[in-house]
């Protein structure tokens, strides 16, 4: 479904990403994990289409075509989705209004007849159901005065309404105590579906405890250095990314790459 | 520096003023407008030396160059647009300055006249209120004018202890060829307890011309006075409008603007808290885009303890428009435990655009609390990335934070038939509004 090659790109002038490969099929769940400044956030955010991140080489193929030519609306209408690290609170948004807003605009691009409110109301007490979340959080303006949690599930609900081929998950777990932790990722595996990918950026191994993934990858100054099964963000766990700058990889047993 | 262009607009109207065949009136309203046309004749048009009109220029007007109405022309054809409320409400139109049609049913308690029936019930107070307009120095020109024209007035009663509900007054351009210059006056008086939601609806529709407009209002003790003016007017319409409200103990006022069309649109209001613990609730939201023109003077007067002031507004800009937003609060001496608050933020969209905000806050009373803040800046680029990303286009991101920004005014509203249709109205204006092109 994603298949991403030699991707260099770099945030205000300076090289984030330096050479990254990575291969994601339908119903896989990735993890990409790494120490801060590595790149991880960066690699969401490009494949998002995120002004400011300036892809110098490498091509991102997404469903067979290269979306980097693509603005980001498109992608999300062609199935990429991002889940942001810090969702954006926007006063005077209603919730339901801009995703109704948002789901209709995709519809549209797919040549799909756009939902009128009643039919909208109906989808989205069936996904607020499914992921257990209060209809309150669809009265309010979008984000605006939520807890970290909230933010953070409501992002998992847009996602449920959206339903993209590609998820990214950035940073889900940052910010979040235990139970909310449990909460989002349990919306999160409901989700999980042969026909959807997702990747799960996160610096700490506990996400994973709870989204379970099917590969996991480390990321280092702007490439993947290593790659392996889930077992392998328990070693991360265990000994940390210091070997990294110790130059130590060798240490781990895992399967390198590069 | 167009002193002299003015200055010939001035003349012109000093001469017709002159000429009109006013109705018959009582000894002093005689006396009060042989004054203002003097007053007007003498002083001539505002100009850029006028510190109030410093940032407004009236090029438009004088390249408008209306004529000043005769005095006994009749009544045009009805108003175009939907109404604002439609639900329990008692609407007065009023087209090329002249009242057209008045509510016969309205509920007991309310009473709305013409100026001349008026006089007979309320002489008094409205004497009282229109001696009271300062008429000298070319700041005051339009008020000069607005006085000549008196005559042309509404006036709006709600007796003591009664709840007067929603009155809808609707100003049209009738479908005459001829630019006119049309001066109207709304005289609105609460007795002490009374109440009244007030929703002026400017349409425009008509050929383009200009309205002078004066609303006075007079709160009794522990009245409440809700008003609401929205305009729509077209782009080559001159709007000039000054709201003043004396406020007794106890009154409430509030205030909502929504100035989302016009080419040159002026707003001047002035609240009075002249008793204790009155309190009143100013708003606004100004759309501007291509090269029109809004201006805002506001001036809260604390002249008693213990009464509280909000003054919240923002402003959208496109295009090469202009914005002036003037908002001062005056706490007098002895009026200690005032509550001030003041807010102005502007959205710029175009590098084109320019606005002048100035907050003015002067105080000489003790234990005040007051805040004020002006903001200027551009739209939260972070914020348009998350709605695009989910799918919207860059045009419909914009446009949908943009409005929003706006929506934090008439959200407000308390009155959900008139916050939606208002929200609506907000939405349509908003500048660069995809598929408006």
């Amino acid at each position: 479904m994603l298949e991403i090659n030699n991707l260099h790109a770099t945030v205000a002038g300076k090289p984030i990403l330096k050479g990254l490969d990575l291969k994601v099929g339908a119903g896989e769940v990735h993890a990409i994990m790494g120490p801060n400044g590595a790149g991880k956030s960066t690699l969401g955010n490009v494949i998002a289409g995120r002004e400011g991140y300036a892809v110098t080489s490498g091509e991102v193929i997404f469903k067979g075509r290269n979306i980097l030519e693509l603005e980001p609306e498109e992608r999300a209408c062609e199935g990429v989705f991002l889940a942001f690290q810090y969702p954006v609170e926007i006063p005077g948004v209603n919730n339901t209004y801009f995703l109704r807003a948002a789901l209709n605009a995709q519809r549209k691009y797919r040549g799909e007849p756009e939902l009128d409110s009643m039919q909208f109301l109906k989808l989205v007490r069936e996904k607020l159901k499914i992921l257990h979340i209060s209809d309150d959080l669809m009265h309010r303006a979008v984000n605006e005065g939520f807890s970290g949690g909230e933010k953070k599930r409501n992002e998992i609900f847009q996602m449920a309404v959206l339903e993209p081929a590609l998820a990214i998950l950035d940073e889900t777990d940052s910010g979040l105590d235990i139970d909310a932790l449990r909460l989002v990722a349990e919306g999160v595996n409901r989700q999980r579906s042969k026909d959807r990918a997702m990747i799960v950026v996160t610096h700490y191994q506990r996400l994973l405890d709870h989204i379970v993934p099917d590969f996991v990858h480390v990321i280092a100054d702007g490439r993947i250095v290593a790659s392996g099964g889930a077992d392998l963000a328990l070693k991360l766990e265990e000994q940390g990314y210091a070997w990294l700058e110790q130059g130590g990889i060798q240490s781990l047993d895992v399967e390198i790459r590069g | 520096m167009n002193t002299s262009v003015t200055q010939g607009l001035a003349e012109r109207w000093a001469g017709e003023v002159r000429a009109v065949d006013f109705p018959l009136a009582p000894e002093w309203l005689q006396q009060l407008r042989g004054q203002a046309t003097g007053r007007f004749a003498a002083d001539g048009l505002p100009h850029r030396k006028v510190e109030a009109w410093k940032y407004t220029p009236l090029k438009r007007l004088e390249a408008l160059a209306p004529g000043l109405p005769a005095g006994n022309e009749p009544a045009g054809a009805a108003a175009v647009q939907a109404p604002l409320l439609e639900n329990n409400v008692f609407t007065v139109d009023i087209v090329d300055g002249r009242v057209r049609k008045l509510p016969g049913d309205t509920p007991a308690g309310l009473t709305v006249l013409k100026f001349e029936d008026a006089l007979k019930l309320y002489e008094n107070r409205i004497r009282g209120l229109a001696e009271q307009v300062e008429l000298s120095g070319p700041g005051h020109a339009f008020a000069a004018l607005n006085t000549a024209y008196l005559h042309r007035s509404l006036v709006v009663h709600v007796e003591k202890n009664t709840d007067g509900g929603s009155l809808l007054v609707r100003w049209s351009a009738g479908s005459g060829e001829e630019k006119r210059f049309e001066s109207f006056r709304l005289f609105v008086l609460l007795d002490d307890g009374a109440r009244l939601e007030l929703v002026e609806q400017h349409l425009g529709g008509g050929p383009a011309g200009a309205l002078n407009m004066m609303v006075q209002s007079q709160l009794g003790e522990n009245s409440r006075l809700d008003h609401v003016r929205v305009q729509t007017e077209s782009e080559d319409t001159v709007l000039l409008t000054s709201t003043s409200v004396e406020q007794a103990a106890g009154s409430h006022y509030g205030y909502a603007g929504f100035d989302l069309g016009g080419g040159l649109v002026r707003h001047e209001l002035y609240t009075k808290l002249g008793g204790n613990g009155a309190t009143t609730d100013l708003s606004g939201a100004c759309v501007l885009d291509g090269s029109r023109h809004g201006d805002t003077h506001i001036s809260v007067d604390h002249a008693a303890p213990d009464c509280r002031s909000e003054q919240f507004f923002r402003g959208v800009l496109g295009g090469s428009s202009r914005g002036v937003f003037n908002g001062r609060a005056l706490i007098r001496k002895g009026a200690d435990g005032s509550s001030v608050q003041q807010s102005n933020a502007n959205l710029l969209l175009s590098p084109l655009a320019e606005i002048d905000t100035k907050p003015e806050l002067e105080i000489y009373a003790d234990e005040v609390e007051a805040s004020h803040g002006a903001t200027v800046g551009q739209l939260d680029e972070t914020a348009v990335f998350y709605l695009r990303s989910r799918g919207l286009s860059d045009a419909e991101a914009r446009h949908m934070l943009t409005a929003a920004f706006c929506h934090a005014v008439s959200s407000r509203l308390k009155n959900r038939e008139l916050a939606e249709k208002v929200g609506r109205l907000v939405d349509a204006a908003m500048p660069g509004r995809p598929g408006s092109g």
